[in-house]
């Protein structure tokens, strides 16, 4: 009986423990969300998401850093995503498990570990001055892509892990080639999960300042990019400039939460969207 | 058809050539009894051979029908009953022969009076009678004339049970007849035993098909 | 001639002696099972014949593997080729996440077959001859995965089918289904040596019994009975072969 009771005690404060832990978590979670959206919900407008900014970014809207923030988006998941998955592949499937793999794995795990100033500073050598692209779309793309290659690499191997060796198996023992196997069969079961990869890395590049410090944002530039060379603004460093270096600060508090919440927002957006596309593809490819 | 079945097939089929081959055999002992006929005896003794092989093929198929597809309930059954159907066909096959070897053996014709006092043709008859019921059974699946064997039976064991009487009476009457008379009664002794062996193979039908045990029952 | 042979075949992983000096002799359409305790070297032996072994790392393998007198090793072979005429089944039903149809069209597809009609009949043919073709006629283009494991693994049959082998191998293809499901493959196996040489590895000796025609025991890399399934379960030669059919292993 004694006994009994202390294994019922000792097993509800575990629980408890557990439960209010994560709650705690999520009442972080909500406070921020809470207190960024508080602040920030009354400047959010149709006014605020389409107009150039005007009055030294005190007043007007943030259309330019929005733009700039989805050129970046795209740009740099245009390289990372391509690159990251045939990278992923290339190591899952087509070196064998030797020191050779395990290498260029811990190479890339070295990569995600790399501070982002330093993707910045490396981004400005390379592209801006080296390749002599200037600060533009290009090379903050670049610089950004090369962040989130080593997410894409990694969900890219750990999707394809996931796949029952039968499957690979089954189309080799019907003739088909390692290529055709990777395009026909592998690739096409792995999508969901690297889709996984892909929100992880747009949520971590779309928040990222350091990197275009350098390499593409603009202080302030009140239109909107013609081509891949140009500079622009971007959210994240707008949110920085308006909120420690702006021409005044306390009038663009406001300003600044409410660019907080658009960022959220444009994160969350493409988040539903990813999810979108995986649940699908995960719907057509499920396997049992 | 499932591969189980086509075996089960097989064995059922075997199982009524079986039964073919010894009527056969009886049906010519018989023959041979009447007409005194030694060569047709001889083809019986011959031809008990067949039947021995036969009896060792089915066994064979029985044994490998259960080691390769583990039969259960009614296939179990049907596999276990043909086992013993076969064994009680082969030893009736056996009764054919000796009645054959008796004919071989025989050095006078029989008597008219001592084979009608004594019923032994009745006997052979009824036999034979009971071994196509019996066959018939088999092959239809019918336990209602399956069971109809257990009454035919009396016939043979009345006849057996009058033939010690009635050949009494006829050697004291026909002292000269002595050899005759032991052949002929040894012979009703023997063609009592077909009846036995068929109204076990009307239990092992009756078994397989109704899951009913009736050996060692008196209610039938 | 033999439609499959093996002479004094021995496959080494790295350091480990998989197979040891195996002998054996298929005829054409027969069924042949492999028995035999885990990791004794019945699916090793099955993958030599598609070459499946080489996909593994530090594989190597001595004598000869025969199919049609020829040896399925040799330079002149091109595996693309040979996986052609050898079909494969595996123990889990791994339909590929496509429709119905394009999974037994896959075979056909990746070897660069085109053509429309041809690709359709094909897809009837072998799934008639998988005994699916009534359950899935009306669901061709619906996805393989909602078929019941059953019908997923007569699928796999199917798509091993499409390229025309005249080999077939299985990998214990019914140890992941229901008896019913089970069953249904059996006869299936019965059906398919009128056509095929198969090859069946199998946990279940019940099913080694029921469908195939020979047996082969494997114990520790080694064959130590090779006989017709009639033989082997009445009779076996070997004192270590009985035990394993017997239960009393160990």
């Amino acid at each position: 009986m004694q006994s009994d009771l202390k294994k019922i005690l000792s097993q509800s404060i575990a629980f408890w423990t557990f439960r209010i832990l994560s709650l705690a978590v999520m009442g972080i979670l909500f406070s921020i969300l809470g207190f960024i959206i508080v602040k920030g919900i009354g400047v959010v407008s149709w006014d605020f998401i389409t107009k150039m900014p005007e009055d030294g970014m005190t007043k007007g809207g943030i259309y330019p850093a929005i733009i700039g923030t989805l050129c970046l988006i795209a740009g740099s998941m245009l390289f990372a995503f391509p690159i990251g998955v045939m990278s992923g592949i290339y190591i899952f499937e087509y070196t064998k498990d030797s020191w050779y793999r395990r290498f260029v794995q811990l190479m890339t795990a070295n990569l995600a570990g790399v501070p982002s100033i330093v993707f910045g500073l490396f981004g400005m050598a390379l592209f801006v001055n080296k390749l002599g692209f200037g600060d533009s779309i290009l090379a903050g793309s670049l610089t950004l892509g090369l962040l989130a290659l080593p997410v894409v690499i990694r969900t890219t191997e750990e999707a394809l892990k996931a796949i029952d060796n039968s499957y690979r198996e089954a189309s080799y023992a019907l003739g088909a080639t390692k290529l055709q196997t990777i395009k026909r069969v592998t690739l096409p079961m792995a999508l969901p999960n690297i889709i996984t990869g892909l929100i992880l890395s747009i949520g971590r590049v779309s928040g990222e300042t350091a990197p275009i410090l350098f390499t593409v944002a603009a202080y302030f530039l009140p239109k909107l990019p013609t081509s891949v060379f140009d500079q622009v603004m971007a959210l994240p460093y707008h949110l920085y400039v308006i909120s420690t270096s702006g021409t005044n600060i306390a009038e663009s508090r406001g300003m600044a939460y409410g660019t907080a919440v658009i960022l959220i927002l444009i994160v969350l957006i493409l988040n539903i969207i990813a999810n979108i596309i995986r649940r699908f593809l995960t719907k057509k490819y499920k396997t049992n | 058809m499932s591969h189980l079945n086509i075996e089960l097939q097989d064995l059922r089929s075997n199982i009524l050539e079986m039964f073919e081959l010894v009527q056969t055999q009886l049906t010519k002992s018989k023959e041979s009894f009447l007409q005194l006929d030694k060569d047709l005896a001889r083809e019986v003794v011959i031809n008990e051979k067949r039947v021995n092989g036969f009896e060792l093929k089915i066994d064979r198929d029985c044994e490998n029908i259960i080691a390769l597809f583990n039969p259960v309930a009614i296939d179990l059954r049907f596999v276990l009953a043909c086992m013993k159907i076969n064994s009680n066909l082969e030893r009736i096959g056996d009764i054919a022969e000796s009645v054959a070897k008796f004919v071989i053996n025989f050095k006078l014709e029989p008597e008219k009076e001592l084979l009608e006092t004594s019923r032994v043709i009745e006997m052979f008859d009824t036999c034979i009678e009971i071994m196509n019921t019996t066959a018939r059974s088999f092959a239809e699946e019918d336990t209602k004339l399956a069971r109809s064997i257990f009454k035919l039976d009396e016939t043979v064991d009345e006849i057996n049970i009058e033939a010690n009487d009635k050949i009494a009476a006829f050697i004291r009457t026909h002292a000269d007849r002595i050899n005759q008379s032991l052949y002929t009664i040894s012979m009703i002794r023997k063609l009592e035993r077909v009846g036995d062996q068929c109204k076990n193979i009307a239990e092992e039908t009756i078994f397989y098909i109704e899951a009913k045990v009736l050996k060692h029952k008196s209610q039938k | 001639m033999y439609k499959i042979e093996s002479k004094n075949v021995n496959l080494h992983y790295g350091s480990f002696h998989a197979l040891k000096g195996i002998n054996m002799a298929i005829e054409k359409n027969t069924v042949t099972a492999l028995i035999g305790p885990s990791g004794c070297g019945k699916s090793t032996f099955l993958r030599l014949f598609n070459r499946m072994n080489d996909l593994i790392d530090g594989v190597k393998i001595e004598g000869e593997c025969l199919i049609d007198g020829k040896d399925i090793y040799s330079k002149s072979i091109k595996i693309d080729d040979l996986r052609k005429r050898v079909g494969m089944v595996f123990q889990k039903p791994n339909p590929f996440p496509k429709s119905v149809f394009e999974n037994v069209a896959y075979g056909l597809r990746v070897n660069g077959i085109t053509h429309k009609n041809f690709i359709e009949e094909r897809v009837e043919v072998c799934l008639k001859q998988a005994a699916l073709w009534d359950e899935v006629k009306d669901k061709l283009k619906k996805s393989a995965m909602a078929l019941s494991g059953g019908q997923q693994q007569r699928l796999c049959i199917a798509r091993a089918l499409a390229i025309e082998p005249s080999v077939l191998l299985m990998d214990e293809p019914a140890s992941a289904l229901d008896p019913i499901s089970t069953a249904k493959i059996e006869e299936l196996i019965y059906d398919l040596k009128n056509l095929y040489t198969i090859i069946i590895v199998t946990h279940n000796m019940q099913q080694a019994g029921r469908v195939s025609d020979s047996t082969a025991f494997f114990y520790l890399g080694e064959l130590v009975e090779f006989d017709s399934t009639k033989k082997i379960f009445t009779n076996p030669t070997d004192v270590r072969t009985q035990n394993y059919i017997t239960g009393r292993f160990g």
